[in-house]
């Protein structure tokens, strides 16, 4: 999906990028960079930057400072020709109401200035990539909630963008829904699409990410591929004993951390035999015994406080 | 830079056209009301009032002078509500905008194609209203049929100053204040009687509105007066049009770019 001649080997260079609203500083002076055809995800808890971030790449939000540049385009004045190379789908769906499905496409095409007889075609190539055939012609209210989500990720794709933008694409959806979306997301990175999207969903980020980015209180807290940073941060192995807020969190031992998340201890170990000791300590609670995930390495680096 | 220059007319007519579109599909509902209003008004203030009034005023018959008061009301009234509630709907509860502005579409393009359906909706009910008023005899003269064009650009005005408003309230209700102001400059901008009846200091006020030009060259064509006294009204109705639509541009684009 590269189209002509990229000015840059990234799709996206951020740096220093600071936006300010007042006294609240919502993005602190963010650098990263994102390359053609990856697929990064942001986490992070509510209010920690993500949103912001991502209107400030579609350049919905301007810069306080710092340099951002999208498409090797930069966002302070290059605004419409990075927003007809990025396809957005923000976390409130906002398709138009007053119009059908397919009319919602082709009225969206006209804004990137596609010709009519193009966008048709593009129009009812994506409603078949989105599995919406039977519904091209029905309006927006007869929809269920996943088949809006789809719509609106057809949408983004019609100006057959080099990025693509998702803001919380799964949430408040069901489980099939999700996977259903996780694997039209699967498509198009393999075809070559560079995607940025933002999650609350641990797994979502693990399965459709490369590299991924966690951030609270507008800065980088780390990043990476999922499978380094669990093990960077939260090992191999976790024990879970839950229902001990009463309890003193055991010291764990050699290469054991230990911490507490609400009721209940966390001690993570790059073994299983490291943890020997402490399930024979807490036999008499309740506990589990799991490979550690992206989820443990989010509890242990945000903010804890704001999440209770 | 002035956001006027930011505006580009291709991006504001495919928003302009989205309207279009929305407005051709409910176009059964959208031009009865425009026919059933004015039939009751030409008949309360022509017939009705109109027995109580003597001859001419300013020189023209009665039933001409209240006919332009009822087609400068209703369709720049109808532009009004589209550039207030309908924008507001769009903007708020339908995402519209956002939509739009996620697209190479800037703020000042989308400003500009809200302001210019405002218009469209006026003109075209200014038309439908033209027909029942000549179906009453209130149209004298072929030039008449210019006056839904002179009240466009009043509705220009109002179209502008309305996006404006919706740009900057974040409670609908507000509108409430908005209109309460509206409908006062029609009681005071020539629309029902002439202003030349009312007190010095108030007249003043009346042609500092720039919709009292649009109403008076609405009636002077209807009656098929042409003469150059309006240019001026017209010149400054325009260029404060223009004004209006700087502000809205920028206010708009604070409000949706942030």
């Amino acid at each position: 999906m590269l189209t002509g001649q990229q000015k840059s080997h990234l799709a996206i260079e951020a740096s220093q990028v600071v936006k300010s609203y007042g006294d609240l500083t919502a993005v602190d002076g963010i650098s990263f960079n994102v390359g053609y055809g990856e697929a990064f995800g942001l986490l992070g808890p509510n209010g920690a930057g993500k949103s912001t971030l991502m209107r400030m790449i579609y350049c919905r939000s301007p810069l306080t400072s710092g340099t951002l540049r999208v498409v090797g385009h930069d966002v302070r004045d290059e605004a419409r020709t990075i927003r007809g190379r990025v396809g957005i789908v923000p976390q409130e769906n906002n398709l138009d109401p007053d119009i059908t499905v397919r009319e919602n496409l082709l009225v969206y095409a006209r804004y990137f200035r596609i010709a009519s007889r193009e966008a048709e075609e593009r129009a009812d190539r994506l409603i078949g990539f989105v599995e919406l055939e039977e519904k091209r012609d029905v309006r927006i209210d007869a929809l269920s909630g996943g088949m809006k989500r789809r719509l609106m990720i057809a949408r983004a794709l019609i100006n057959d963008p080099t990025i693509l933008v998702l803001d919380e694409p799964t949430t408040g959806l069901d489980p099939h829904v999700r996977l259903a979306i996780w694997d039209k997301l699967r498509v198009l990175r393999q075809q070559g699409l560079t995607i940025i999207l933002s999650t609350h969903y641990m797994d979502e980020a693990e399965k459709l990410c490369d590299r991924l980015m966690i951030m609270d209180h507008g800065h980088i807290l780390v990043s990476g591929q999922p499978r380094q940073l669990i093990e960077e941060y939260a090992l191999k192995t976790v024990l879970e004993v839950r229902g001990v807020a009463e309890r003193e969190l055991h010291a764990g031992g050699p290469g054991v951390i230990a911490e507490r998340h609400g009721a209940s201890h966390h001690y993570y170990a790059a073994t299983v035999d490291q943890l020997a000791p402490l399930i024979r300590e807490f036999e008499t609670c309740e506990t589990y015994l799991r490979p550690s995930n992206l989820e443990d390495v989010f509890m242990r680096l945000t903010d804890r406080e704001r999440l209770t | 830079m002035l956001a006027l220059s930011r505006a580009n007319i291709g991006d504001a007519a495919r928003v302009w056209r989205r309207n279009f579109d929305v407005y051709i599909r409910l176009w059964r509902t959208e031009i009865i009301a425009p026919i059933i209003d004015p039939i009751f008004s030409v008949i309360g203030f022509g017939l009705g009032i109109g027995s109580l009034v003597a001859g001419n005023v300013t020189g023209i018959p009665f039933l001409t002078f209240i006919g332009a008061g009822v087609l400068a009301f209703a369709s720049v009234l109808r532009a009004v509500f589209e550039c207030a509630y309908g924008s507001y709907f769009r903007m708020v509860y339908q995402s519209t905008f956002d939509a739009i502005l996620c697209t190479p579409v800037e703020a000042e393009s989308l400003t500009l194609g809200e302001i210019t359906w405002g218009m469209t909706k006026a003109f075209f009910d200014g038309v439908v209203v033209l027909a029942v008023l000549w179906a009453f005899g209130a149209v004298l003269s072929p030039w008449g049929l210019l006056a839904p064009v002179v009240l466009t650009v009043g509705a220009f005005w109002f179209s502008a100053l309305a996006i404006l408003i919706t740009s900057r309230i974040h409670d609908i209700n507000h509108y409430n204040i908005f209109f309460a102001f509206v409908f006062s400059y029609f009681w005071i901008s020539g629309t029902f009687f002439p202003i030349e009846t009312l007190p010095k200091y108030i007249q003043w006020l009346a042609w500092a509105i720039p919709i009292t030009s649009a109403v008076d060259a609405a009636r002077d064509l209807m009656a098929g007066r042409i003469g150059l006294r309006l240019l001026p009204g017209l010149l400054y109705l325009i260029a404060s049009s223009l004004v209006l639509t700087e502000l809205a541009m920028r206010s708009m684009r604070r409000r949706m770019v942030n």
